[in-house]
């Protein structure tokens, strides 16, 4: 053994003390040991998966593989037959498996792009274009789940020219006649650019389309179109919320199971921080680039963390009453921009009458009031963050944390500036809300509006980003390029900032949330706004921009970004919550206009259901069957936590073991020294 | 047994399929982009081994840093001159691909990391490592200070029994606690 030595520096360090022999000619080479005597008949249940995973995972050469395999073959003749079917079956399940996968990576979409952007990018960018990937498709069948059940009956229905439902026997007043006047087509003539300015707008011929609540009526037929469109949208939203949480349990498990990775800081970055998926030169020298950045920023943070702990007193006091004053600072610019949003709103409802370009524009205002803090805003913060001087990690959540609060903060308040309008302020029975519970003289079909509001924003959102992509950044590469002095070379090219990104998706896709109920093709829209995003982002991708210089953490951040979208989906679920059961319908417009209020569709279908049903579901909402329910949660609940700490401890356990393991192997070897000395043993070379 | 002229048959492909984390199409596109090295009468004979500079010669190899240090991992060749075969090839894509086990890729790593071929990761690999990570000319190199300090760094989160060295076992640790490892050792075709 001992002449070999010198190449065989794989020995003991392989797998485990069963694949190791204890002599063999083929020691020689660098390849670890194999025992040639085990095999899957050893063990009692035959389970072909695992001969075969054990099989690739193995370190050595495809010739010495199909050798062992050939070993492994001719040595499963004693099988009996319950075994032999058992191989089979183990067999057609994994050509199934590997059948399936192969479809699934044929029908996805845009595999080959994602792959060249993340060899040219990098990880980070990589993520944000599956997130878009992963809301298109997510949209895509919300489009369908919406139009079986709500938009294609409703065309069948209208098609049918089926009666159209008087429910007079709900609760009716003659003074509420004036609630019915509602006519949302063009009177007189119309300019050929109002069609432009409609289609922009959602008014006019766009109001009475397909696109909107006011189309969908109450009709007589079999189909029960308000529970419908009640119920869909009910689903959509669990639908998202579970799509969410199933793509979020992934990228959750991966970040526990690494425990943070806070450690070990150096250690990852060498090891693992290279991308073989690199292609080309300029790709290459750029990651180089990347790792070498971050490699000297990592370095000279430690120092300056050393620096820091020396700081006097005086001096750290300075530091935090100035971060104090500049959260102050940031609070009060996210509020002058919230502020900026309501006075737009308000405004725009008062003014949007108005004949053409600047019509438009004040329908338009509560956008672009929106977009233009959302610009703004994050590029104060950004200076604000330089006075600051947090770590740079603290930064760059803080400007994320900023940033999120302002957008969805933005829609908050435009909604609510909404609805205070429509409410009359809250007085459902004083004023303007006199008879019918809103204001009918501004807001004839307030769902509509809401709709309208929804849908405007999502288009001024894919034109800003267009423009931004044509004004903005193709003329800076342009200028970059072939005009080269001082300032221009500062600058520089565009950075794909991916966080930004990131979080106008998630907004484009809160708004889309809260104007499902209201505009239910909404999603259909937003997944062509998505694919034009996709393309749009990836040829500015290529043709102007140059990778961050700060990597961005892939794993980590998916969790966040997922976590983001949570937090939009939750807020356009209480905004759903709050006009479903509080607000009256229009009663001149849409499939609710007879009920008090949305949701009392669903008791009064109840009661049309069989007495058996009825009981049944009476049972499931009484106390007698929600209250076990609940303790039986808490107690799954309980186990899972449990569960989930068992393992955290086993982690660390492991872990400790591992130091343990390493302690003992340097006392058995000072022993082993103490010993030779004592016995003078000569030395000779040192195994493993 | 090995590759035949300019079509893999049947029993070859399913037993590829067997022993590699390749699925079929990435294997016959693994055959095609190699029989593109081979030149016309190399393409006749079985168990070609191709050299490493025309292996090199691949988009997806060529501005890797480490392309060296993978051939010579994969290669089977008695001469250690990185030369590959059809089925090293097979093996390097293997443990590449998507589908491969975190244990068989960081086993790989591991070696390709040891340049010196000796079983532990030493200061010598270490520093050898970084000037890949970092480029080789002399302008995107570390200074020797810092390079000191990062190698004192990674011993000291690494090294665990405190020997100077980091073996398979503390790389791995290492390894198993990065997320995106098995998503950035990825090279396919």
């Amino acid at each position: 053994m001992e002449p070999q030595r010198q190449n065989s520096g794989y020995h003991g360090n392989q797998q485990s003390l069963r694949l190791r022999q204890a002599s063999s000619p083929a020691s020689n080479q660098n390849y670890p040991h194999f025992n040639w005597n085990s095999g899957p008949t050893e063990e009692d249940e035959v389970d072909g998966s695992e001969t075969q995973r054990d099989l690739r995972a193995l370190g050595l050469p495809l010739g010495l593989r199909r050798a062992v395999w050939q070993v492994q073959q001719m040595k499963i003749p004693v099988v009996s037959s319950s075994d032999s079917w058992k191989l089979k079956r183990a067999k057609t399940l994994r050509t199934i498996r590997t059948r399936g996968r192969e479809v699934l990576s044929f029908l996805t979409l845009w595999k080959k792009t994602l792959q060249k952007i993340g060899g040219n990018f990098g990880g980070g960018v990589k993520s944000y274009f599956l997130f878009l990937r992963f809301l298109v498709v997510l949209n895509f069948f919300s489009f369908l789940l919406i139009g079986g059940f709500v938009l294609i009956p409703s065309i069948v229905l209208t098609s049918l020219d089926a009666q159209l439902v008087n429910n007079t026997e709900f609760w009716w007043q003659p003074e509420l006649e004036e609630c019915l006047e509602y006519d949302p087509n063009p009177q007189g003539l119309v300019r050929f650019y109002d069609y432009l300015l409609d289609l922009l707008s959602g008014t006019g011929f766009m109001e009475s389309s397909v696109l909107f609540y006011g189309y969908y009526n109450v009709k007589q037929g079999s189909y029960n179109l308000p529970l419908a469109y009640l119920l869909t949208a009910v689903f959509y939203f669990a639908f998202c919320l579970i799509c969410i949480i199933v793509r979020m349990g992934t990228a959750a498990r991966v970040a526990v199971a690494t425990g943070g990775g806070a450690v070990g800081n150096y250690s990852s970055i060498v090891f693992t921080g290279w991308d073989y998926g690199c292609l080309g030169d300029r790709a290459t020298k750029l990651k180089q680039n990347n790792i070498r950045y971050q490699l000297k920023v990592d370095l000279e943070e430690e120092r300056l963390k050393q620096q820091a702990a020396a700081l006097t007193t005086t001096q750290r006091l300075l530091l935090y009453s100035l971060r104090v004053s500049m959260f102050f600072l940031a609070l009060g610019f996210i509020a002058a921009a919230l502020y900026g949003v309501a006075v737009a709103t308000e405004n725009s409802q008062g003014r949007s009458g108005d004949e053409g370009i600047l019509g438009l524009i004040f329908e338009y205002l509560p956008s672009i009031a929106i977009t233009a803090g959302n610009f703004v805003v994050p590029l104060l913060c950004d200076q604000i963050a330089s006075v600051e001087k947090y770590p740079p990690t603290i930064t760059i959540i803080l400007a994320l944390l900023r940033a999120v609060v302002l957008r969805l903060a933005g829609l908050i308040v435009l909604l609510s500036t909404l609805w205070s309008q429509i409410t009359c302020h809250g007085h459902t029975t004083s004023g303007e809300c006199q008879p019918c519970h809103y204001d009918h003289k501004n807001y004839p079909c307030w769902e509509t509006r809401i709709g309208q509001e929804m849908y405007k924003l999502t288009l001024f959102d894919l034109l800003i980003n267009l423009a931004t992509l044509v004004l903005a950044e193709f003329p800076r590469r342009l200028l970059v390029d072939h005009w080269s002095n001082k300032l221009t070379q500062w600058v520089g090219r565009q950075e794909f900032v991916v966080p930004a990104n990131v979080l106008g998706l998630v907004y484009g896709q809160t708004v889309v949330w809260t104007g499902a109920l209201f505009c239910p093709l909404l999603p259909l829209i937003n997944t062509v706004k998505f694919i034009v995003l996709f393309y749009c982002k990836k040829l500015t991708l290529f043709q102007n921009c140059r990778p961050a210089m700060k990597t961005f953490r892939s794993t980590t951040s998916n969790f966040f970004f997922l976590l983001v979208l949570v937090l939009g989906l939750s807020i356009a679920t209480m905004v759903m919550i709050y006009s479903v059961a509080e607000i009256h319908p229009s009663m001149a417009c849409g499939p609710f206009r007879f009920f008090p209020n949305i949701w009392s569709i669903v008791p009064n279908s109840l009661y049309s259901l069989s007495d058996v049903t009825q009981e049944f579901l009476f049972f499931i909402g009484s106390q007698a069957f929600s209250i076990p329910l609940f303790t039986l949660s808490c107690v799954v609940m309980c186990y899972i936590i449990a569960l989930a700490s068992v393992y955290g401890k086993s982690v660390a356990l492991l872990r400790a073991q591992l130091k343990a393991e390493g302690k003992d192997k340097q006392f058995l070897v000072k022993q082993y020294e103490k010993l030779r000395q004592q016995l003078q043993i000569p030395e000779h070379s040192r195994g493993p | 047994m090995g590759t035949t002229a300019s079509q893999l048959d049947k029993d070859l492909l399913s037993e590829y399929q067997e022993l590699t984390f390749l699925t079929k199409q990435e294997i016959l596109l693994a055959h095609k982009r190699f029989s593109e090295l081979l030149s016309k009468d190399e393409r006749n004979f079985e168990n070609t081994r191709v050299s490493m500079e025309r292996i090199l010669t691949l988009p997806e190899l060529k501005s890797n840093p480490f392309r060296e240090r993978i051939c010579h991992v994969f290669s089977t060749s008695d001469q250690k001159n990185g030369s590959l075969t059809f089925e090293d090839f097979l093996d390097l894509l293997s443990a590449f691909s998507d589908s491969a086990t975190l244990e068989i890729k960081s086993h790989y790593a591991f070696r390709i990391f040891d340049f010196d071929d000796d079983g532990t990761l030493d200061c010598g690999d270490l520093e050898k490592l970084v000037n890949c990570l970092t480029g080789e000319t002399d302008d995107t190199r570390l200074t020797t200070d810092e390079m000191r300090q990062l190698i004192n760094n990674i011993l000291e989160e690494s090294d665990i029994d405190k020997d100077g060295t980091v073996n398979l076992s503390e790389f791995q640790h290492v390894i198993s606690r990065s997320p995106d490892f098995v998503s950035s050792f990825k090279i396919v075709l």
